[in-house]
């Protein structure tokens, strides 16, 4: 399923997340079940089916990774997890020293630090975002592979800060 | 019989909306635009969701049974809410109470909770239903006939929960048109009623459930944003808190051999009690002691706030985890909406207050506004109030995922996932040859499958033999606007479609189901016939109505052969439903519908490209000189 055209929308990363809101809206307007109480049971569940695919376009769209891998899936480019190019060792070290820290501020319930870890992460996380902004200005699929290695920087990112989420729910 | 009722032709049904409550129940309809609360005979519009099973099948629902409880104890079932969809096994089972539960005969057996009442057994469900019934009665009262009903459960209702609450609606006769979350219908009647806009938080503590969600009100558009909650937490608790204490005042302190009746004595002196602390700092309550003796106990409000302090704070979390899912911060709120008759304890409101940073609404009847939003609902629903203005956008409480290969739990849908939502998952066989496939879906965050709620254990059968690894299946996780979870399959290299079996974790199986509406029903076989021929015709005439439509809306989307074929099939179908033969209307709709599958996919191609802006419009007529939709199915009907 490609999102972009789901919701005839503009395939590019810098999208205005704002307007396409406003086409989830008007698209919601249209297929929400709501407006199909009372229809014979093959419209409903057609109606259902094209509902439940606008809001995962709209969901897939706001993930700057889903947003990714959609574009790069236009171009033919596989971006499973799998496929990616492989991580950068570096990278790989760092990450798990961070989510040791992470580990250690859940053991401490230390709020402050995890604070901390997460604002780092936040702040870099612009930074990937920009990058891969950058390699995805492209139609061209050969220059475009080089949001491969941001992608895959971005996923690490995102899963830090997930957990980082679940360990801020443990100490609220 | 009363399940025929909904087709009474000579009464124009009105849509109702329900508000199933853990305490009390409400109904109420839309007259002249404004939604209204339905009174019983006396007057009341609040009926207390209380059933009395006396003998020779004697039911008495609310006031009546209320009073009854006294007496009877273990044959009056208060809360029942609270049991919903609940398991045997269930803690709730537990906790200070009254009643007789059933020892399951089975494992498949203890999948619901079910009371001893006299010589006989009921489930949660047909609880419920009673409870539905009586609501029903006083709704047909004032509006003689009953059409499709909205029903509210709270938002943090799990799909076994809702699933529960949509059988009783069906067991008491009602079509169940949706089932709305409590908080969204209370903004839904408090937005479309103040016509305000902005980002409001609505704090639900009812008698058992307790649910926070945080919502978008712009122009119509009711957008939830996060939701949170616990289904086991309200003023019930707090009544048992103060039970206890009672209790031991009365001489009997835990531990001690308490009858049903002083039990059931000492909960009601305790809610009573709270009741009267909203206004006043100190009650003093006359209770029957051990030994035949009376008791004066007072309780002030200081020891009633300590009381349930731990009770109120373990509302905060759920409120800070759902503004941090909003990505909001308490002051950036433009107000806070209190509903559920617990918001009127005064350590509560302060407890909200002091979490969201600012004083909650205070211009909202907590009792009534669930009901009056499902109301505006069922009324928009129905096709009576201006449904083009209202968008109703609520999201999935609790985070779906599949149990995998040493019993963690993969998210596929997370929770605040806005419905209806799907997912899709790829699996592979591990053997040769295999078949069969079994899939554990539960809810819940937790890391482990085993910390979730489990929901069902869905059975694929039909793969077709393929050595290990080759055959893939694509399942579907659907959940539809009810918020409950629908699985389709399909291996992709056949195409095949599986049929999956459902098996809940907890809550009645469709054959269950079955069995209780054909006890229900006075006739059994009889009326069930009956009712399945009549819920034909209303189909048949929906798909008649609807193809008349859309012949005069979107006739250009048909060429010349497909519209005759259609008219045809038109004809032969509304000659079947002047008939009495049910397989006659079944064949009819397949037909017309397998005729019209093509053009309906064009009419909603249509529909989609006008609500983007009327691009694309031209484009959909264009495809119909090359649509082969209808020959294809003629060719497949041919070969048969």
């Amino acid at each position: 399923m490609d999102p972009f055209a789901t919701l005839d929308i503009e395939p590019r990363f810098d999208l205005d997340l704002k307007s396409v809101e406003g086409r989830h809206l008007d698209l919601s307007r249209a297929l929400h079940p709501d407006r199909f109480v009372g229809r014979p049971a093959s419209e409903r569940r057609l109606a259902l089916s094209k509902a439940i695919e606008v809001n995962e376009a709209w969901r897939a769209v706001r993930d700057p990774i889903r947003r990714a891998e959609a574009l790069l899936g236009r171009m033919g480019i596989e971006t499973g997890e799998t496929s990616s190019a492989k991580a950068d060792p570096e990278l790989l070290m760092e990450m798990m020293e961070q989510r040791e820290a992470l580990a250690e501020t859940r053991m401490e319930r230390d709020p402050a630090r995890l604070a901390t870890l997460t604002a780092a992460m936040e702040e870099r996380e612009e930074k990937v975002l920009g990058a891969l902004n950058q390699a995805l200005a492209t139609t061209d699929p050969g220059a475009a592979r080089d949001a491969l290695p941001h992608l895959a920087e971005l996923r690490f990112v995102r899963r830090f800060l997930e957990e980082a989420s679940a360990v801020e729910d443990e100490l609220l | 019989m009363s399940l025929l009722d909904i087709f009474d032709p000579k009464a124009a049904p009105k849509p109702i909306g329900i508000d199933l409550g853990t305490t009390n129940s409400l109904v109420a309809h839309v007259v002249d635009g404004k939604p209204r609360c339905i009174a019983d005979c006396d007057g009341d519009a609040l009926v207390p969701s209380v059933v009395h099973y006396g003998k020779h099948d004697l039911i008495i629902v609310g006031k009546e049974a209320a009073r009854l409880a006294a007496t009877h104890p273990q044959e009056t079932i208060v809360s029942v809410k609270r049991f919903v969809g609940r398991g045997a096994d269930d803690p709730e089972t537990r906790r200070l109470g009254p009643y007789r539960f059933a020892e399951p005969k089975d494992e498949a057996d203890g999948k619901v909770i079910k009371f001893e009442v006299h010589e006989r057994t009921v489930n949660p469900v047909e609880v419920s239903a009673e409870i539905l019934k009586a609501l029903k009665k006083n709704a047909e009262g004032e509006l003689r006939s009953v059409g499709g009903a909205v029903i509210t459960v709270p938002a943090y209702f799990d799909d076994a929960q809702r699933q529960a609450t949509k059988d009783a609606g069906r067991l008491a006769g009602l079509e169940v048109l949706r089932l709305l979350n409590e908080p969204t219908a209370a903004a839904l009647a408090y937005g479309l009623d103040s016509k305000k806009s902005g980002t409001f938080a609505v704090y639900d503590l009812g008698g058992g459930t307790f649910d926070i969600t945080i919502l978008n009100l712009d122009d119509g558009v009711f957008q939830v944003r996060s939701t949170g909650g616990d289904s086991a937490l309200g003023g019930d608790d707090m009544d048992r808190a103060l039970a206890e204490v009672l209790l031991s005042e009365m001489g009997f302190p835990e531990g001690v051999d308490r009858s049903p009746e002083i039990v059931r004595i000492a909960i009601d002196a305790a809610r009573q009690t709270k009741h009267a602390l909203t206004d006043r700092e100190i009650v003093e309550v006359e209770l029957p002691a051990k030994g035949g003796k009376t008791v004066s106990v007072r309780v002030t409000r200081e020891q009633f706030d300590a009381l349930i302090r731990p009770i109120v704070e373990r509302t905060g979390p759920a409120c800070r985890r759902a503004l941090k899912d909003a990505g909001l911060k308490p002051k950036e709120l433009d107000g806070v909406i209190l509903v559920g008759g617990s918001t009127r304890v005064p350590s509560v409101r302060a407890f909200v207050q002091s979490i969201f940073g600012q004083e909650p609404l205070g211009d909202i009847d907590p009792d009534q506004v669930v009901a009056l939003g499902a109301a505006v609902q069922a009324d928009l629903l129905a096709g009576e109030g201006n449904a083009d203005d209202v968008l109703l956008l609520d999201v999935l409480p609790l985070s779906l995922g599949i149990e995998t290969m040493g019993g963690v739990a993969e998210k596929i849908l997370p929770r605040n996932t806005t419905i209806p939502a799907g997912a899709k998952q790829t699996f592979t066989t591990y053997a040769d040859n295999q078949t069969g496939f079994e899939i554990h879906v539960v809810q819940g965050e937790r890391e482990l499958a085993a910390d979730c709620r489990s929901l069902a254990r869905f059975t694929l059968r039909g793969i077709p033999p393929m050595p290990a690894g080759l055959a893939r299946l694509e399942v579907s996780f659907d959940v539809d606007a009810d918020g409950l979870l629908n699985v389709y399959a399909k291996e992709i290299k056949t195409g095949i479609e599986q049929t999956v079996e459902v098996k809940p974790s907890y809550g009645l199986d469709d054959e269950q189901i079955e069995d209780m509406l054909l006890d229900a029903l006075d006739h059994g076989e009889e009326d069930l016939a009956a009712r399945r021929l009549a819920e034909q015709r209303v189909e048949a005439q929906r798909m008649l109505m609807a193809t008349r439509q859309g012949l005069d809306a979107d006739g250009d989307l048909l060429n010349v052969v497909e519209r005759a074929h259609v008219m045809a099939a038109v004809d032969q179908l509304a000659a079947s439903v002047e008939g009495s033969s049910v397989a006659a209307i079944e064949s009819g709709i397949a037909n017309l519908d397998g005729l019209t599958k093509g053009w309906a996919g064009r009419r909603m191609d249509r529909a989609i490209a006008k609500a983007i802006g009327g691009k694309g419009v031209d484009d959909v007529a264009k495809t119909v000189e090359g649509a082969g939709g209808i020959e294809a199915h003629l060719g497949t009907e041919g070969e048969k």
